[in-house]
């Protein structure tokens, strides 16, 4: 015999650029349908999700033109099956506080050879494509962590907006992997670690302490 | 800064020096004001659940401003410049309050009080770099005189309780709003008027 569906709950909401954001619920048993409602701060009106599909099962994604900032949405998924139909808690979102953006790419690594004074190497890379950091919407702050490739401990260093950074105080002739991650510069949560990068400092290379 | 005069002979300071300036105020008020918000709702008002009352907005509301990052663009530098001020010009009387109010609360937090004194200073700050710049952009203005009147002032003073810190958590919650805003706008137009959009 089949019981009303389990409550659903909001598991998660994300924002990869600050222009669009997607929330997913975790579904109760089958079959059930879901209908994803949203009213925003100051406004009466109850919309139903404009996207199903393009963030994947159990999901509503909201285009630019659905999305606002500075403004709280309050979000409910409703489930229902022939039995009958129970209502999530509800659910409240600043897209503000929801950017995760992706990781960095481009990682790339240059050997500088300054006359009179000791090489070194530089580390640059690229913000995530999706990211809009050259007209100022969204300013991104950047970590790396780099360590022997045989070795266990990550050294980790917060490198602020930058996208380059200076590498001193590596032994010669050594295999080290690096790897970056980034966040919006206020609110959101940082990004997954890019791949790993390898690379092999240079024997003549002399280090300096950092 | 080096004092650069420039062919009139007057002292002045370059336009993009300023943004620098305006920006870095921005950051930093954003920042105190978003540790202030988080210390208060931590401190006082966990499981009270205002957040579901605290969305019948600011009393900025009234001031139309970009919600997304095309609005944002789109608009006028000008338009926008004195949307940011008419924002920092709705704080200052609030601001005032605010620090004062936090002090005659029980057990006066300090570091919250710090934060909104400061807040108060750095904003007044702002305020003045804005209207320099405006004034730079379009000779002798200071923007218009738009802003938004807070009449919030005796919710804060309320005997009950419940009420009372509801007024403090929302002030705080919009505090927080209108300095990402304003932090979020200055880092666009010193992009487009300074680096030709192109950060």
């Amino acid at each position: 015999n089949v019981s009303p569906p389990e409550k659903p709950r909001i598991i998660k909401c994300r924002s990869p650029e600050k222009e669009t954001f997607t929330c997913w619920w975790k579904p109760g048993g089958h079959p059930t349908n879901y209908t994803f409602l949203y009213s925003k701060e100051g406004e009466e009106q109850v919309h139903e999700c404009p996207d199903y599909r393009s963030g994947g099962p159990n999901s509503c994604y909201f285009d630019k033109k659905h999305t606002s900032f500075w403004t709280v949405y309050n979000i409910t998924v409703r489930a229902t099956n022939e039995v009958g139909s129970s209502m999530s808690d509800p659910h409240y979102v600043d897209v503000t506080y929801i950017v995760q953006p992706d990781p960095p790419v481009n990682i790339s690594l240059e050997l500088k050879k300054p006359i009179n004074r000791k090489k070194y190497l530089v580390l640059t890379w690229s913000p995530p494509p999706l990211a809009d950091v050259r007209s100022g919407w969204l300013t991104l702050e950047y970590e790396l962590q780099i360590k022997p490739e045989e070795g266990e401990e990550w050294e980790t260093v917060f490198v602020g907006q930058q996208t380059q950074y200076k590498l001193f105080s590596l032994n010669p002739g050594k295999n080290y992997v690096v790897q970056i991650r980034c966040k919006p510069d206020h609110h959101g949560s940082w990004s997954e670690w890019s791949s790993e990068h390898y690379f092999q400092t240079p024997p003549e290379f002399r280090v300096k302490e950092m | 800064l080096p004092i650069c005069p420039n062919e009139s002979g007057t002292c002045q300071v370059p336009l993009g020096e300023l943004f620098e300036r305006a920006v870095r105020l921005s950051h930093y008020i954003h920042f105190l004001s978003s540790e202030m918000f988080n210390e208060f709702d931590e401190r006082y008002t966990q499981g009270r659940d205002f957040i579901t009352k605290a969305v019948n907005g600011c009393h900025t509301s009234s001031l139309t401003t970009p919600e997304d990052k095309e609005q944002t663009q789109q608009i006028h530098h000008g338009d926008l410049l004195n949307l940011v001020v008419g924002v920092l010009r709705s704080w200052n009387d609030p601001l005032i309050h605010l620090a004062s109010e936090v002090q005659r609360m029980k057990e006066a937090p300090k570091t919250i009080l710090w934060k909104a004194t400061e807040i108060e200073e750095q904003n007044k700050r702002l305020l003045e770099g804005m209207e320099k710049i405006i004034g730079r952009i379009h000779s002798g203005e200071t923007g218009n005189e738009v802003f938004s009147q807070w009449e919030d002032l005796p919710s804060l003073q309320l005997d009950d309780e419940d009420s009372r810190l509801f007024a403090f958590y929302k002030l705080m919650h919009c505090l927080r709003r209108d300095s990402h805003k304003i932090d979020n706008y200055l880092k666009v137009l010193r992009c487009r008027l300074i680096h030709d959009s192109n950060c």
